[in-house]
């Protein structure tokens, strides 16, 4: 066997992230683009896909023909996007990211290609839960510093270490696949499908009993020592339309990753039934409604050898059935990111310090919350926290809007505010202003804002922030 | 210029009380600890073993010194600044309302939170969940549904199949025909239920009937705590009202007597 099959990757910058619901909507159109060029499309999550590049770049040419064409279609779209061609995924990926629009690693060369890359972007991988923690920290103190250092390793020192998680990075950091294919397809159809009758016309009871399913197809895996690393999800409407994608992940896809990624495909495919919508609230639709959903079928379409995963003794995430059991329930009646669980973060505002994860999903957060984050609110914080902040007038004793200054100097103490077009109030005492100057350095992101503390006649403590020479409430200390 | 001087002395003030959150939020950690020895505050890092399976109220070594005498075997503790108001900590199967939202609601639940329980927070979407841990209630061990919608009581019903202590900001007057379908599943599932709002028939009830901050004044100083007087009274046994002072928050962001506190302050301010 050769090494690794030849992978393009199409990679989306800027792609808003999954939570957001119109990320895997709008996907699909850079999908169904790429999808006119070559048939077998791997999504790999909202903002890049995969193709196999060897057949399609025989047909067009050569594998920068075939870079080319897909990102001409793209970007005809509307949408940028770069591509990366590279011996298996893990370094098409890293190509796809590298500044150029398109970067093609010539075969054989995946090991010299990812060498000068740190040890960390095996985050970006996925490795096995328990024996990964921490690796990519660990790695650099122990002199590991680029993945060239770890491929000139030996591989039996990379396992002794750290377990499976340190073979499939030694693999990786080689450039080989990060699990040997399982040779040949299962002979049994380890395939499962479920029946909606009636149809169901929302996507929210597709998507949960595609939890369910996606157990069942585990469990039958399970049995045999397989594990799935690419699914094909496969739709089949009332009205007889078809609908299948393939989803790849070199992370074991779990149960709750797979029917994430049906609500994902569900989401791309019928625009106009959102996963947030209510049951019961009737869809108002424009073009023609797709019939509810007969038929869903999971077909596991690359299978790995399990090697098992062992659960902490103690500290492994635990969240007891009981809990689980009320949780999913709640998601069923009104959509999964309905049941959040607060994660720390990192941030100065008060809302900034809490990101909230739909039940069921481990996402860390992009602020890490043990940074020291300097000029963030002071102790106590607010049990009050405005998901938009309020508008607000504050004026001084003469009735004039308070300013302040680039400088941070106040026009006038100030004396009387409104929130949100509510009655005006003395304020009889306040703090501030504490300027801030947030992310200068991206200006999509840049925020300068002044933040002040105000305490009102009827006792009441507000949080409020002036930029752009608006005042807002940002907070209310109850 | 005075007023130009005054404003620069409030943001150095500033710098340095960013120190002191810092504190603040090791004593969430220390508090959640002890509820579950493994125990921190970072979610991805949950408590242990499964809270349900370890944990028994009579036997928790923490129950005791957790509330103010030990909680009767169908109660849920309470933090010990509120063993006054509730001498029985939070009856199994009642409805305790605490008139509006605000940090009143999450100290209640914190005790039983720190002892262990899950909590949910239904109805809430502007909680700020720093202001909780700050209490002691321990995110690890909370599920927050924003909006329930018009379907609360379900979801209610739903949360306190699997959380022992349901914090409830209902939508509207809730009908007496719904409250009394909420209150037969919390007896039958032995929970409790926080409302942030008016709950006829709630078995206690819990109001701030004032309030001061201190640490603050015109243009000078920032909020450091704030003083309330809390009013309890409900029905049987808890019939009697009693009323108490409390830091809510108090420097530090947790909750306490405010009689024992006002030496602290003194000392930090």
């Amino acid at each position: 066997m050769g090494g690794p099959a030849r992978v393009l990757v199409v990679w989306c910058p800027e792609w808003p992230v999954p939570p957001d619901p119109d990320a895997a909507r709008t996907f699909e159109q850079v999908v169904s683009l790429v999808e006119e060029l070559c048939p077998k499309v791997e999504v790999l999550w909202p903002g890049a896909c995969a193709i196999g590049a060897r057949g399609p770049a025989r047909y067009f040419g050569g594998e920068e023909a075939l870079a080319g064409k897909i990102i001409e279609a793209v970007t005809g779209g509307g949408f940028a996007c770069q591509a990366g061609i590279a011996d298996g995924l893990f370094a098409a990926q890293l190509a796809a990211r590298a500044a150029a629009p398109v970067t093609v690693v010539p075969p054989g060369q995946a090991r010299e290609f990812l060498a000068p890359y740190p040890v960390g972007v095996l985050d970006t991988a996925d490795l096995p839960r328990p024996d990964s923690e921490g690796m990519t920290e660990l790695l650099p103190r122990l002199g590991v510093v680029t993945l060239g250092d770890l491929a000139r390793l030996p591989a039996s020192q990379a396992v002794n270490r750290f377990g499976v998680a340190g073979g499939i990075a030694h693999r990786l950091a080689r450039g080989l696949d990060p699990r040997p294919l399982a040779a040949r397809p299962p002979s049994a159809d380890l395939s499962v499908s479920t029946e909606f009758d009636p149809p169901a016309p929302l996507a929210e009871p597709v998507v949960f009993a595609a939890k369910a399913l996606a157990e069942r197809m585990h469990a039958g895996l399970a049995a045999r020592g397989l594990a799935c690393v690419r699914v094909r999800v496969h739709v089949i409407s009332e009205d007889g339309q078809e609908h299948a994608r393939l989803w790849r992940h070199d992370g074991l896809l779990s149960a709750l990753a797979v029917a994430e990624r049906v609500r994902w495909q569900l989401a791309g495919w019928r625009p106009d039934t959102p996963a947030e919508r209510r049951p019961g609230e009737a869809g108002h639709q424009d073009e023609v409604q797709p019939g509810g959903i007969t038929l869903l079928s999971l077909i596991p379409d690359q299978v790995v050898r399990a090697y098992g995963r062992q659960l902490g003794l103690w500290g492994d995430a635990v969240v007891s059935d009981r809990v689980a059991r009320a949780a999913l329930r709640v998601q069923a009646m009104l959509g999964h990111s309905a049941v959040t669980r607060p994660v720390p973060a990192g941030g100065r505002g008060p809302a900034e310090q809490a990101a909230l994860i739909p039940f069921g999903d481990t996402r860390d957060p992009e602020r890490p919350p043990d940074r020291p984050w300097p000029g963030r609110i002071p102790a106590p914080v607010p049990a009050t926290v405005c998901q938009d902040p309020l508008p607000a007038r504050v004026t001084d004793a003469g009735g004039a809007p308070v300013t302040v200054t680039g400088r941070a100097r106040l026009s006038a103490p100030p004396a009387r505010m409104s929130a949100s077009g509510g009655p005006w109030l003395a304020i009889t005492a306040w703090a501030g202003p504490w300027p801030v100057a947030e992310r200068w350095w991206r200006p999509q992101a840049a925020r300068r804002r002044a933040r002040f503390q105000l305490v009102t006649e009827d006792g009441a403590a507000w949080l409020a922030a002036v930029q752009d020479g608006r005042w807002q409430i940002e907070a209310r200390y109850d | 210029m005075a007023s130009n001087s005054a404003v620069t002395l409030t943001y150095i003030e500033f710098m340095f009380d960013s120190v002191k959150v810092k504190a603040g939020i090791t004593r969430v950690t220390r508090l959640s600890a002890r509820g579950n020895a493994a125990d921190v505050l970072a979610v991805g890092n949950p408590p242990a073993g499964n809270p349900w399976a370890s944990y028994r109220w009579g036997g928790n070594p923490w129950a005791g010194s957790l509330a103010a005498g030990n909680p009767p075997a169908g109660a849920l503790p309470v933090l010990p600044a509120l063993g006054e108001l509730l001498p029985g900590g939070l009856a199994r199967g009642s409805v305790v309302a605490a008139g509006r939202w605000g940090l009143l609601c999450l100290a209640l639940a914190a005790g039983a939170s720190v002892a262990g329980a899950w909590c949910a927070v239904a109805g809430v979407p502007q909680l700020g969940v720093s202001a909780a841990a700050a209490v002691g209630l321990d995110p690890a061990r909370m599920l927050l549904v924003a909006d329930p919608g018009t379907a609360w009581p379900q979801v209610v019903a739903s949360l306190l199949d699997g959380c022992e202590l349901v914090l409830l900001r209902p939508p509207g007057h809730a009908p007496a025909q719904v409250r009394r379908r909420v209150e037969a599943v919390l007896r039958r599932c032995g929970g409790v239920l926080v409302v942030a709002g008016d709950w006829d028939g709630a078995q206690a009830r819990l109001l701030v009937t004032r309030q001061e901050w201190a640490g603050i004044e015109a243009g000078h100083g920032r909020l450091r705590a704030r003083r309330v007087l809390v009013v309890a009274d409900g029905r049987g046994a808890a019939a009697r009202p009693r009323t108490q002072w409390l830091w809510l928050p108090g420097p530090d962001g947790s909750v306490g007597l405010a009689d024992q506190a006002v030496t602290e302050m003194q000392d930090t301010g």
